[in-house]
Order: C-alpha cells, then sequence, then structure tokens
C-alpha cells in the first residue's frame, strides 16, 4: 500500500500513540484487503458507545487514545448509548450512569460528537459517491443501497481510526468493480408490511452472508428498505444490495424467495405467543415518517398499565416533531433519545418480553438482552401494546 | 496416542507464534451477541459451540458475522483473560480482523478448518500463516 510520508511519520510513531495505533488498523486493513492507498473520507460513524458492550477494556483503551493525542480529522458521530436522559438514567445504577457518561466524554474529548443516534443520515445525510468510513451495520448497508455512498463495513474501531487519521484504505467498496451485484434475487412474492421486509432480510443475510443482491421485484418505500437492510446485515455480513436487476449485465446465481420462507423466517423470530412487557418501534431510530405513523396509529388509544411502549428515535428528529411526540406521550409512550432496547439492559426492568415491527432487535433481542420476543407489523405492535 | 503433524498454509494477518488446544465451530459466529463479555461462553442459539468457553482457545471457525462491536468485544475479552489466544477463520471479516490488531492474537485465514477438530494441539505461525496440527485427539 502507497503511503505518503506523512503517513509513514504517522504509521512510524512520529504524531503520538493515538494517530499510531490509529494508521496501523487502516494500514493493516488496507494491506489485507487489498488498498493501494489511504483516501480522505467525508464522515466517520462510530459504533461501541453503548456501556453495556463495551464494558470497562474499552473504556481503557479510548482513555489512553484520548490522553495520547486522538482528535478527529473529519466529521464524526456516535451509535446509540445505553440509556437516555430522560427516562432509563433514572432506573440504572449510579456506576452504569457514570461510566456511560464517561465513554461519552472520552469520545468527546476527541471531537467525536455525541449525536447518540444509529441514523446519522438523518442528520448529515450523504451525497451519492461521497467515500464514508462507517460503522453500524445497518448505517452502512443503508448508505450503500439507499443513498449511493461508498462505505465498508467498519468495525468500532476501523470507523475510530477512520475518524482519528480523516481517511480510509481503498479497498472492497470503495472499488466500482466491487459493487457489482452477484446474486439475482428473485421474489416470487409481495412484501406486506415494514416485517415482511425485515423477515425477508433475516432470511436473506443468513444464505447470502457477505454477497451483493439484486432483488428483482422489490418496490419497497425507504424505511422498509431500511428494515430489509438493517435486518440483512445482522443474520449476514450484507453491505450493499439493488433494488433491481443490472442492466447491462447478467448474473449467473439466482435464488428465490417464497412465501413460506418468509412465514418460516417469522416463527424463527418468534420465541414467545404471551402479552408482551415491552412494546418496541425504533431500530433503526425512527425517521421523521416513521414518528408520524406511529403517532397516527396510537391517537386517542392508551397503552396498558402493564405494558411499556418504547419509541426510539434520535434527538434531531425528536426535535423536529414535537406534535407527534406529544401524540403518543398522552397516549402513555415514552419516545426516547440517544439509545435503543439492544444497546439498553431492558431484563434489569423487569421487561421478559417484547414485541417490535423491527426483525434486527426480534433477531439479537434473544442473546443480546436474553429476553423472549416477536416480530409484528406496526399495527399489530400497537395493539399489543393498547389492547384489552 | 499416535501423533501425526500436518502444516496448514494459510494468509498471515496479525503475527505472533504459539501453542494451544484447537476449539473448532462449523459456523460463523458473531462476538457480539454470540458470546457473553463477562464470561467468554458462546451463548448464540443453535451455534455448535454453545456453552463453550474461548478462554486460551485457537478458536477456529469459518468467519465473524453480525454487528460491528464483536470487534471490541474480543478485545475485552483478551485484555480479561477470557479471550482466545489465537484465531484461525477460513474467510477473515474486518470485525475479527481489528479485534485480533487491537487485542494483539496471533490470527491468520484462508486456512481449511475443516481438517481441524476440537482438542487437537496446534501452533499457530501469525508472521508465516501457517497452523501445525502436531497432536490429534481421537
Amino acid at each position: 500500500m502507497y503511503l505518503t510520508r506523512q503517513e509513514q511519520q504517522t504509521l512510524d510513531g512520529e504524531h503520538g500513540w493515538a494517530n499510531q495505533i490509529a494508521m496501523k488498523i487502516l494500514v493493516r486493513l488496507g494491506d489485507l484487503y487489498g488498498a493501494t492507498k489511504l483516501i480522505p473520507v467525508q464522515s466517520a460513524h462510530l459504533s461501541g458507545v453503548s456501556y453495556k458492550h463495551l464494558s470497562d477494556a474499552a473504556i481503557d483503551f479510548l482513555n489512553e487514545l484520548a490522553d495520547k493525542g486522538g482528535s478527529a480529522k473529519t466529521t464524526a458521530t456516535l451509535n446509540p448509548s445505553s440509556l437516555d436522559t430522560e427516562y432509563l438514567i433514572k432506573h440504572y445504577s449510579q456506576e452504569r450512569v457514570s461510566q456511560q457518561e464517561k465513554i461519552i466524554n472520552l469520545y468527546s474529548r476527541m471531537q467525536i460528537r455525541p449525536t447518540l443516534t444509529c441514523t446519522p443520515y438523518y442528520i448529515q445525510k450523504p451525497k451519492a459517491n461521497q467515500h464514508l468510513a462507517w460503522a453500524e451495520s445497518s448505517a452502512v448497508v443503508y448508505a450503500n443501497s439507499v443513498l449511493n455512498a461508498w462505505t465498508n463495513r467498519e468495525g468500532a474501531p476501523s470507523a475510530l481510526a477512520a475518524a482519528l487519521i480523516g481517511k480510509t484504505p481503498n479497498y472492497g467498496l470503495h472499488q466500482p468493480q466491487n459493487r457489482k451485484p452477484n446474486v439475482l434475487v428473485k421474489l416470487g412474492i409481495k412484501l406486506q408490511t415494514e416485517s415482511d421486509y425485515g423477515a425477508l432480510g433475516i432470511h436473506l443475510g443468513e444464505l447470502l452472508k457477505d454477497k451483493i443482491p439484486a432483488i428483482d421485484g422489490l418496490r419497497g418505500s425507504v424505511d422498509e428498505l431500511k428494515q430489509l437492510g438493517a435486518a440483512m446485515a445482522s443474520s449476514g455480513m450484507t453491505a450493499l444490495f439493488y433494488t433491481q436487476p443490472p442492466l447491462k449485465s447478467k448474473i449467473a446465481e439466482t435464488l428465490t424467495v417464497e412465501r413460506k420462507d418468509i412465514e418460516d423466517t417469522k416463527s424463527k423470530l418468534r420465541t414467545t405467543d404471551e402479552k408482551p412487557k415491552l412494546v418496541f418501534i425504533g431500530c433503526p431510530h425512527c425517521s421523521f415518517n416513521e414518528l408520524r405513523t406511529v403517532a397516527l396509529a396510537i391517537d386517542n388509544k392508551k397503552v396498558r398499565d402493564d405494558t411499556e411502549l418504547w419509541v426510539c428515535t434520535s434527538r434531531h428528529i425528536k426535535n423536529k416533531s414535537s406534535r407527534y411526540v406529544a401524540i403518543i406521550e398522552r397516549a402513555g409512550g415514552h419516545v426516547m433519545c440517544d439509545t435503543c432496547v439492544l444497546v439498553s439492559w431492558i431484563k434489569d426492568l423487569g421487561l421478559y418480553t417484547l414485541v417490535t415491527n423491527s426483525a434486527k432487535t426480534a433477531f439479537y433481542a434473544p442473546t443480546l438482552n436474553e429476553v423472549d420476543a416477536r416480530l409484528e407489523p406496526l399495527k399489530r405492535c400497537i395493539e399489543s401494546a393498547c389492547g384489552a | 496416542m499416535p501423533t501425526t503433524t500436518k502444516t496448514l498454509k494459510g494468509r498471515s494477518i496479525v503475527s505472533g507464534r504459539l501453542k494451544g488446544t484447537a476449539l473448532v465451530s462449523q459456523k460463523p459466529l458473531s462476538f457480539l451477541g454470540g458470546v457473553d463479555y463477562n464470561t467468554g461462553v458462546v451463548i448464540e442459539k443453535n451455534h455448535d459451540l454453545k456453552g463453550m468457553a474461548l478462554k486460551n482457545a485457537i478458536l477456529c471457525f469459518p468467519s465473524g458475522h453480525g454487528s460491528t462491536v464483536g470487534s471490541y468485544v474480543l478485545y475485552s475479552l483478551v485484555k480479561k483473560g477470557l479471550g482466545p489466544k489465537a484465531i484461525v477463520n477460513q474467510v477473515a471479516d474486518t470485525v475479527v480482523v481489528v479485534g485480533a490488531i487491537i487485542a494483539d492474537i496471533p490470527m491468520i485465514d484462508q486456512v481449511n478448518i475443516k481438517q481441524i477438530k476440537t482438542g487437537d494441539i496446534l501452533e499457530v505461525d501469525g508472521e508465516r500463516g501457517t497452523v501445525k496440527i502436531k497432536a490429534k485427539r481421537n
């Protein structure tokens, strides 16, 4: 891999330890995956924020980076944390709250913005063909597939490394020849709801691993494609998909999806039939439209006393939708910023069963949260929260 | 026990040379959600290593999958002494590669892990990208 004189000096440690370890990560990955050089990135988005997942050893690592000169050289944003500052903060121990604050402060010390959302594209939408270095698998697949920006599926530390250097190695999805679809998926069915899109994503992710599918017959809204991509990136390594077959080239490998595949996936994502303790909307974080849809669905209804409704979004979207937030909160729901179910300790709150319209959450909750889960479309989720 | 020595050639990812006992999976592994970061025990549903501790093992599995926070989980496990001491993959995935770089444990990929069985004594050379099977377990 070609390095400029300054990049080589950074790698040799002449610009401090933090820059050196960041450069080591970038150069090692670049060498392994066939990069020819480092290229500037428009932004970096970092996962690895929630204290629940990071634990103390990673705090030590961040601390050392911040102490030894780590500082972002490009726009850098952060994934959700383990709690919000209005509701959950009152329910967790002082230790958890202070460790979480410590993590956010360490990133802030390195000039990384505490946006605390998995949907940074609602705050600053990347333009087509811009190069990014994003972690958070659902944001990666959305940026590549829906926004046509270019990013690899970074790990939490490699996105941090890219933030500290302002560059990324130009391998993988930064090269046009690596962005071509290599599996044609034929949909023999019509998808009805966002949870159908999510179930399709879980099914495809398991089969496709890291292949790039072109899904023929896909007509979803951007929010439905967000569900599809987030799910594919959870059960597989998908970072890019297309919503139509290529015009000029033929794809040899074909895969057909039947109604049965979707139904089988949904029953795999159903570990309980019980009445849920928690109804959760907002994985990935709600868009403005999704928040409005929730508000319209719950207007004039009331969340049952024995159930909680969480609607998670970014502070940015919440501030823009005060009218809808008021409707959801009047019905007894919590509109939460900065956090989500997967990165929080919901089991400790006694929330042992959840119903969600997010296939990603239904896929992860039984292991990440050790709770039972069920995938249902929004309408059924609201019925679960408000029904008799 | 008769010993067979066989050398499998792979690709160097993170250098370092050591001996240890193989823990082999035929399934992709997600460090986030798939492994309990307090104990280092595999908890992924329907996984062939479910219930097994990764501690001090030479962990052989096809590739990583799942969420990108997995790199820090690997780093954390190794720092706490609950992680694997080396990693052998069929196909290296970024999540695992970066985890191995910052945790500073030897890693190689492009190895046909079907040739390795759990309990085999291995010598991993992360610089040359080789795995020697020093002793087969019956």
